[in-house]
Formats: structure tokens, C-alpha cells, sequence
């Protein structure tokens, strides 16, 4: 444990002081590791601890708050005097007695990354390398990168709630480059979660690393994609970036509240296509956005926010929840003691429907298959978001055709999920850092194959004959 | 900052360097600590302040050719220990390379203006004063402007304190400041946000009227944008969409990008990359430049490097390890994220040079164009491929004049066609952040709507 309990109920009481009606105390103690091979050879090897405690008082829908480095109980006081120090008045309210709540799934980490040798770490790079390298002469760097990550947490509030909780993350990522003398592609993959060093039995860092080289070399051949509106087919190995830019963002209810969404006040109403429904789960075993806890001690759950196109719920932490005066679901994430928490996703994606995924595909006479995706962005408040083709190809006559690179998909998200006409049986995964008011958190995203009837394509025209 | 404190971190990374030292390496020791403070203000009410101190040492230590890094924030003498026995772990299990090195002291820095004491001074009710009324001002320009996103004043304080095994033993003290407001215009069932920021080294040049007023504008002048056709036009980026793409450029400019045969530009040094009117320089030192600094992140003076004049490339970035690659000099770029990481070659203040024509002057003979100031997924251009595709929004230019406003279109190309196609660049350079550039005229580009 990070601190005693008698600690942690003397500071929180220090913080309330002078006034305000909730306080709560978020200490994080962080160990990583992580290590990159670049240009073949093992170019760094670092290990870090970082340890803190941010600090927050409410008032109403007043926030005050304040992290420190020193997690000793005079450094815990300060930081708490800091805080009380803006408020004027008495104190309102007495911190309640703590209780630990269960949480809402529990997850065994078989292989803690600290009881790993650093060299086996080491070796797990050098064959990931080793493969990319291998896939083709044209191949000429690769960068690996492998991270772990062990955070131990202490969440204490005034409302009693007392949470002790440490999450473990692995991962690996492989950027290709590949050249023909003329051009240079790039191709990525990354596989990771909230295990330990277990994820690499079931993930094979070599196939992994030969399925980005083979990305960038396949993408030096590739055409620029076209321009304008097209249908898209979306596979499910394309992962989920775009359900999370489409929609998620959107439902997390501090945007919705600030009148900052397209779907604020649409609950109950028809948001999506009937075939599509959302989720947005952290209980999932071992994915990137799981945790057993959120980061205010609320136990994680499966929240069901698109049920058959229509909006059931938002996302929720405990200052929106508070203000609608109902419980949070367990979407407060931050990315560390220097932030204050906020509502996040965790692992989100569109359920799968009863279409065959090949047929889906058959059945487009023209179009563009998105086989993998890259990143995306969306501007909530009109719901316009893009997301990046990291590997594309175009469909003809029902059949998969040439690659294309270089494409953003633009589109609008409640428009775009109105138009979903094929929804597939299958359901690929992807994983992210998901960034909002400046944090990054860890997050999950999957969809199955699904087909949009229209979209923009960000391409290239062809010159005019003449030009 | 109490000034001591200063004092006691460059004492104790001479210090973390000797405790290595007796280990047989060679050491450096990077300490930075930071006071902060931000202010969130909406509907006239604080929303959100927070208060806030932070500081950690990163340790590098090289044992024949190899390097080995670990950093705490835990300063007490046992995790110091510990710092220095990960660091020396992990150098044991990286390769080998000659050209790991550390730099020797140059003898001096030069002094810079980079510490303004009002920021420190002023009190916390005047600085929430300034967001109350950079929020006002974004009202009081138009009514349609009815949502705050968010309105913030934020500062910091910093202290950096750098020591090696070669004789490198300096600090600096730091402060900045700024404004930055997110606001939505409504208008019936519409929803358009526009935004402006100013970060400064000078409390006093903070101008909340002009901040506020500039993201109104720009929020309200979106209402009742629509897609345009796909086709090819000519294209101008403001300032802040120009500074962008330039960001996504940096790496392809570090000898780092070039040596891992990563850069565009890779083999090109003295050759024609850009349109003649374009000129892109890092300059460390700066005036009034947020990322001034007297030294890097190896403690290496800061300089300014011309990368591309007149279209010529004229060379890359360098940290020590790139330039001693290359039997160079550094070129003061290597740049630390934080205590958390070593120097990689980074930018400092980095900006394409203005021209000489007004914005205005640049779209006047522009027949029918696009004129853009936001873009969405910029974070997914390649810049090792130099390809980007993104969504835009903006106005449609028609007859030299802004007409109309535009959304949902995207945008794409390849960086290097885009430099070459700079046909007119601005007299009207901006900073956000570290990153500036004037107005940029692009001849001919697809946008796909």
C-alpha cells in the first residue's frame, strides 16, 4: 500500500478544511521499462520510476487540484493545504469511513514483467528485428519497441471509497520502412494489453513484425487512392479507430453535458443503423483498455451505450454522474497523478451482426476495403471525423483489387452510422493511446466487417488529359 | 522558484555523476523540476485550478560505446543509488556503438532572457481575471457565441540542471505563459467551435482581447459550412494549419530521420527541395521564443540552423551522437522531452521565414481556391513517407475573396510535392508553441468532398 489508511483519511480531511463537498486522493507509484532497436542494433534500454499523488477538492462543479512528487505524508499534507488554501470557508463535510469496493472483473497477470529477465525482453526485440528484416530486400529499418508498464494505485474519497489496485500492460510495436530507391512506405503493427509477459505466448512477435515489413513493401507498389465518395467495406482486422472517432467520443457524457456532442440529448432516440450496436466494455480479460478499477475507485463495467441504433447511455465519471445525480460507469481515467480525471473510454466496439464477412465483400461491385487502419480524430461538436488507411485496396466487381495508400476516410459520425447497411460476424481488435485535453490513456477498439454505403475518400485526382 | 533551489539541483547532478563515476562510466545526470499553474474558467465561474509542483533526475550512463538510461523522481539518496544501478544494467545490455559520446563544456553559455519574474509574481486573482475575460470577449463578439469548450490561463516555472563526466555542470531557470479558448457558435441545430492560443515568455504580452476575439470569429464564420466537389484548386493555409505540416516535417529534417534512413531528404543536401520562396530555420536561441534555452538537452550550446534557403537544403539537425556519426558539430538539438527520456534530435524554435506579401495580397488572384484553417488527423500523416491525407475545413475562396465556409472535405498529397508547390508565402509569422509559419499559398491540390 502507497500510504495508511489513517494517512489518507488525515489529508483528506486537511484538504476539506475550508470548504468544499468531496476530496479525494489518487497516489500512483509507475515502474517501467522499456527498450527500441533501431538500425539493428539495441539502441536503449530504460527503466523508470515515477511516483505521485494528485489531489482534488469539489465544490459544486468547481474542481481544485494539486499533485506533488512527494508522497511522504508531509509532502500528501501539503499538497492538501495547497488545495484547501482556495477555498475561504469552514469545512462541510467529514470524510465517511473507508470501505473497498469489489472489482467489476479480476485479472490474473501470470507472467509480472518484473519477474522477467530484462534479457529475454531484450531477445524478444532482436527477433522481431531479426523477422522484418528477413521479409524483403527493399526492407531497410525497423524500429521495435517494447514497453511494460507496472502501476500501483491508491484511490481514497471522502464519500469512504478505498480502492488498492495495480495494473500490469505489455507491448510490442514494429514500424517498417521499406524503399525502391524512389519512394518510402511504412508499415506498423503493435499488439499489447493489461497482462504480463504471457501476451507473447499467444502473440508471436516474429508474425507480427513479418506483417508490418510485409505492410511497407506492399505499400511501395501501391497507387494513390482515388478522390471522392465511395462505399467502404471496413474489415474486422482493420480494428475499431473508427467506431471510436464516430461515436465514442461523443457519448462521453462531459462533452455531452457542455452541449459539446452531436448526440447530447438523444437518449432513447434512433442514433445509428438498427444493425449497429455499441459497447464499451473494460471488464474484457487482457485487452489494452481493461482495468479492474477506473481511476476514482469505481468498480470497471460492461456499459451497453447503442442498442440496435438507439442511444442507451453515455459515458459517465463521478463529477458528470454527480450532476445528473446517478452513479458513474466506472469511465474516469486519467493518465496519471498530474491529471484530473475525466470521462474515457476503455475497450469500445460495435458488436457483431449475422453477415458472412467474405459476402460482404462479394456483394460490392465497387468500392474501397479497408483492411487496416491507422489513426483518426473527431471534432464532437459536429461530429465530423476522419481516420486514417494504413493498408487499402480497392474492390472491383466484387472482387479485392489493387492496393492503395495515402487515404483519410472524412465522414460525420451519426451520418455514417446511419448509413451501415452490412454488419459481419466476425470482430477484430485493435489498441491505442487515446488522447483527450492533453492525456493519454491505454484503450481498446474493435468492430466486425462492416460496409458504409457512402463515404469521402481523401485521395489524389488524376490530372486532366493535356494538363 | 526559490532561487536556491537551483543551486541544490545543479549540486546534486554533479553529485548523481560522481556516484556513477566511482562505478567506471561515464555519466549524465539531467534534473528538471517545474512549478505549475492552470486555470479553467467557464461562464464566468473557475471550473478548474490546479496547483502543482513536479521534478525527476534521468540518468545516461555509456560503458564502452554502450548507453544505458533509468530516471526517478524519487530523490532520496536510496533511489539515487538504485537510478544509477538500472542505469548501468541497462547499458550492459545495449549494443555497443562509438559513436555514443558525451559533449565537453564549451566554456559558457550565452545569457538569456527566458525568466520572466511577473509570471511568478503576479497573483492567482488576476490571472483568473485575464481568463474571465478572454472568455468575455469571445461573448461580447457575437452573440451566436454560446458555448465555452474550454478557456484557460496557464503557466509554468521551470528549473533545469545538467552535469556530465566531461566537465558539463550548468542550469537555467525558465517561466512561460498562455492563453488558449475553444468556443462553439450555435446557430439553430448548428454547432461550429474555433479556437486561439498565445503562448509567451512575457506575462505582460498576453493580450486576452485579442485571443478571445480571434476564436470567435473563427467559430462563427464556420456556421453553415458545407462540402465542396472534389477537384483540384489552388489552396492557402493560415498560419496555423501552415505551422502543422510543418511540424510533421521536423523529423525528416534531423540527421537522425537521415542516418536511419528515414527522411525525404535523405542524400539531398545542396539540392532544389522547395519552391524558392521557401526558407525553414531552428533557432534555440531565439528572442522571446518558447522553446529558448542556453544549452540542450546534453548541454551543448543552442544555435540557429538554416535547413532550407531558397529551396536549397542546407543541412540537418544534429545531436552529439548524430554529428559525431558524421564528424560534425552538434547542433544544439538534442532535445529532452523530460527528465523521462534521453536526448533524441529534436527541433527548438522552428518556423518557416515570412515573405513579403499580406494574406490578403496572397488570395487576390486567386480565382476559385480553398482556404483552409483547421485540419483533422494531422497525427496520421507519414513523415517518413512524406505521404498525408487529412480532413479539412476552412472557406472558399472565389475571385480573390473569402466566400463561404467549408467542412468535411479532406485534402492529400506528399510533402515534398506540397514544398515545391508553395507558390506565395506571408509576411505574417505565427507562433503555436514552438512551431511558426506565415501564410502559405499552395498552387494546385486535390480536395476530395
Amino acid at each position: 500500500m502507497l500510504a495508511k489508511e489513517a494517512d489518507l483519511m488525515a489529508v483528506l480531511e486537511i484538504a476539506l478544511q475550508r470548504g468544499g463537498d468531496f476530496a479525494e486522493i489518487f497516489i500512483e507509484r509507475k515502474r517501467i521499462t522499456s527498450i527500441s532497436c533501431e538500425d539493428d542494433k539495441i539502441e536503449r534500454v530504460n527503466s523508470g520510476l515515477d511516483q505521485g499523488a494528485g489531489i482534488r477538492v469539489l465544490a459544486g462543479d468547481r474542481t481544485v487540484y494539486s499533485y506533488t512528487n512527494d508522497i511522504s505524508r508531509e509532502g500528501l499534507e501539503k499538497a492538501a493545504a495547497q488545495v484547501a488554501a482556495a477555498f475561504q470557508g469552514e469545512a462541510q463535510v467529514k470524510p465517511c469511513a473507508f470501505s473497498r469496493p469489489r472489482p467489476g472483473a479480476d485479472f490474473e497477470f501470470r507472467r509480472r514483467p518484473d519477474s522477467v529477465p530484462v534479457e529475454e525482453k531484450v531477445e524478444l526485440v532482436q527477433r522481431a528485428n531479426k523477422a522484418a528484416r528477413e521479409v524483403d530486400p527493399r526492407i531497410r529499418q525497423v524500429t521495435v519497441a517494447y514497453g511494460d508498464v507496472i502501476q500501483e494505485v491508491t484511490i481514497a474519497n471522502s464519500e469512504g471509497v478505498l480502492v488498492e489496485d495495480e495494473r500490469v500492460r505489455c507491448r510490442l510495436a514494429v514500424n517498417a520502412v521499406a524503399s525502391d530507391g524512389k519512394i518510402i512506405q511504412t508499415g506498423y503493427e503493435a499488439a499489447g494489453g493489461l497482462c504480463g509477459f504471457e501476451l507473447f505466448e499467444e502473440i508471436d512477435a516474429a508474425e507480427l513484425a513479418r506483417k508490418a515489413a510485409r505492410r511497407a513493401v506492399q505499400m511501395l507498389e501501391a497507387r494513390p487512392a482515388p478522390a471522392g465518395k465511395m462505399t467502404v467495406v471496413m474489415a474486422a482486422e482493420a480494428g475499431g479507430t473508427m467506431i471510436h472517432e464516430a461515436c465514442g467520443h461523443g457519448l462521453e457524457a462531459d462533452l455531452v453535458q457542455k452541449g459539446l456532442s452531436v448526440y447530447a440529448g438523444k437518449k432513447g432516440q434512433q442514433v445509428a443503423s438498427p444493425l449497429i450496436t455499441v459497447i464499451d466494455d473494460p471488464t474484457l480479460p487482457s485487452k489494452y483498455g481493461s482495468f479492474r478499477f477506473d481511476d476514482e475507485g469505481a468498480p470497471g463495467q460492461r456499459t451497453v451505450l447503442i442498442q440496435n441504433g438507439i442511444l442507451q447511455d453515455y459515458m459517465y465519471d463521478y463529477l458528470t454522474a454527480r450532476k445528473e445525480k446517478r452513479r458513474s460507469t466506472g469511465n474516469g481515467r486519467r493518465e496519471s497523478y498530474q491529471d484530473r480525471p475525466i470521462p474515457r473510454m476503455s475497450n469500445t466496439f460495435i458488436a457483431p451482426g449475422n453477415d458472412d464477412p467474405e459476402e460482404i465483400i462479394r456483394s460490392t461491385a465497387r468500392g474501397l476495403l479497408v483492411k487496416k487502419m491507422g489513426g483518426g480524430q473527431v471534432n464532437t461538436t459536429n461530429g465530423d471525423f476522419v481516420f486514417d488507411v494504413a493498408e487499402g485496396y480497392l474492390i472491383q466487381d466484387g472482387k479485392i483489387g489493387p492496393a492503395v495508400r495515402g487515404a483519410t476516410l472524412t465522414g460525420n459520425g451519426p451520418e455514417v452510422l446511419r448509413l451501415v447497411d452490412r454488419v459481419g460476424k466476425d470482430l477484430g481488435f485493435s489498441l491505442g493511446t487515446c488522447g483527450k485535453d492533453g492525456q493519454g490513456v491505454p484503450v481498446g477498439d474493435a468492430q466486425p466487417t462492416i460496409r458504409i454505403p457512402e463515404m469521402v475518400v481523401g485521395g489524389i485526382l488524376e490530372d486532366e488529359e493535356g494538363e | 522558484m526559490d532561487p536556491q533551489l537551483e543551486k541544490d539541483y545543479l549540486d546534486l547532478v554533479v553529485q548523481v555523476v560522481e556516484k556513477a563515476g566511482k562505478r567506471g562510466v561515464m555519466a549524465e545526470a539531467y534534473l528538471s523540476g517545474s512549478q505549475e499553474l492552470n486555470i479553467e474558467v467557464r461562464d464566468q465561474e473557475i471550473e478548474a485550478l490546479t496547483v502543482a509542483s513536479d521534478r525527476g533526475l534521468g540518468l545516461r550512463v555509456l560503458a564502452g560505446g554502450k548507453v544505458g538510461f533509468a530516471y526517478t523522481t524519487d530523490l532520496s539518496p536510496a533511489a539515487l543509488d538504485e537510478v544509477v544501478d538500472r542505469a548501468l544494467a541497462n547499458a550492459g545490455l545495449a549494443t555497443a556503438d562509438p559513436f555514443n559520446r558525451l559533449p565537453g563544456s564549451p566554456g559558457g553559455y550565452p545569457e538569456l532572457a527566458i525568466y520572466d519574474p511577473d509570471i511568478e509574481a503576479t497573483p492567482v486573482a488576476d490571472k483568473i481575471e485575464m481568463a474571465r475575460k478572454l472568455e468575455r470577449e469571445a461573448r461580447a463578439f457575437d452573440p451566436r457565441v454560446k458555448i465555452t469548450e474550454s478557456c484557460c490561463y496557464r503557466d509554468q516555472t521551470y528549473v533545469v540542471a545538467l552535469a556530465n563526466s566531461q566537465g558539463v555542470a550548468a542550469s537555467y531557470r525558465g517561466a512561460y505563459c498562455g492563453l488558449s479558448l475553444f468556443v462553439v457558435a450555435v446557430e439553430g441545430a448548428e454547432n461550429q467551435t474555433g479556437f486561439s492560443l498565445q503562448y509567451t515568455l512575457r506575462l505582460k504580452e498576453l493580450d486576452a482581447a485579442r485571443v478571445g476575439r480571434e476564436a470567435a470569429a473563427r467559430a462563427v464564420r464556420q456556421l453553415g459550412a458545407r462540402r465542396i466537389e472534389t477537384q483540384k484548386a489552388a489552396v492557402v493555409f493560415d498560419p496555423y494549419v501552415a505551422s502543422n505540416f510543418l511540424s510533421v516535417l521536423a523529423s525528416s529534417l534531423t540527421a537522425e530521420a537521415v542516418q536511419k534512413g528515414k527522411s525525404l531528404f535523405k542524400g539531398r543536401v545542396g539540392q532544389k527541395v522547395a519552391s524558392d520562396m521557401v526558407s525553414i530555420i531552428d533557432d534555440g536561441r531565439l528572442a522571446g521564443g518558447i522553446a529558448t534555452a542556453p544549452f540542450d538537452g546534453e548541454g551543448v550550446p543552442t544555435g540557429r540552423t538554416v535547413l532550407i534557403e531558397g529551396g536549397i537544403l542546407r543541412g540537418f539537425l544534429h545531436n552529439t551522437y548524430t554529428a559525431a556519426r558524421e564528424g560534425v558539430k552538434s547542433t544544439g538539438n538534442g532535445s529532452r522531452g523530460s527528465f523521462k527520456t534521453t536526448p533524441e534530435v529534436g527541433t527548438t524554435n522552428f518556423f518557416i521565414q515570412p515573405g513579403k506579401l499580406s494574406p490578403e495580397e496572397l488570395l487576390k488572384d486567386i480565382e476559385r481556391g480553398f482556404y483552409v484553417t483547421e485540419v483533422m488527423g494531422m497525427h496520421t500523416a507519414n513523415p517518413v513517407s512524406g505521404d498525408f491525407s487529412v480532413g479539412a475545413s476552412g472557406l472558399l475562396i472565389e475571385k480573390g475573396e473569402l466566400t463561404r465556409p467549408v467542412r468535411g472535405v479532406a485534402i492529400a498529397g506528399n510533402l515534398i510535392g506540397l514544398l515545391e508547390a508553395v507558390d506565395g508565402v506571408g509576411n505574417d509569422l505565427v507562433f503555436f508553441g514552438a512551431t511558426g509559419s506565415p501564410t502559405l499559398r499552395i498552387a494546385r491540390m486535390t480536395i476530395s468532398g
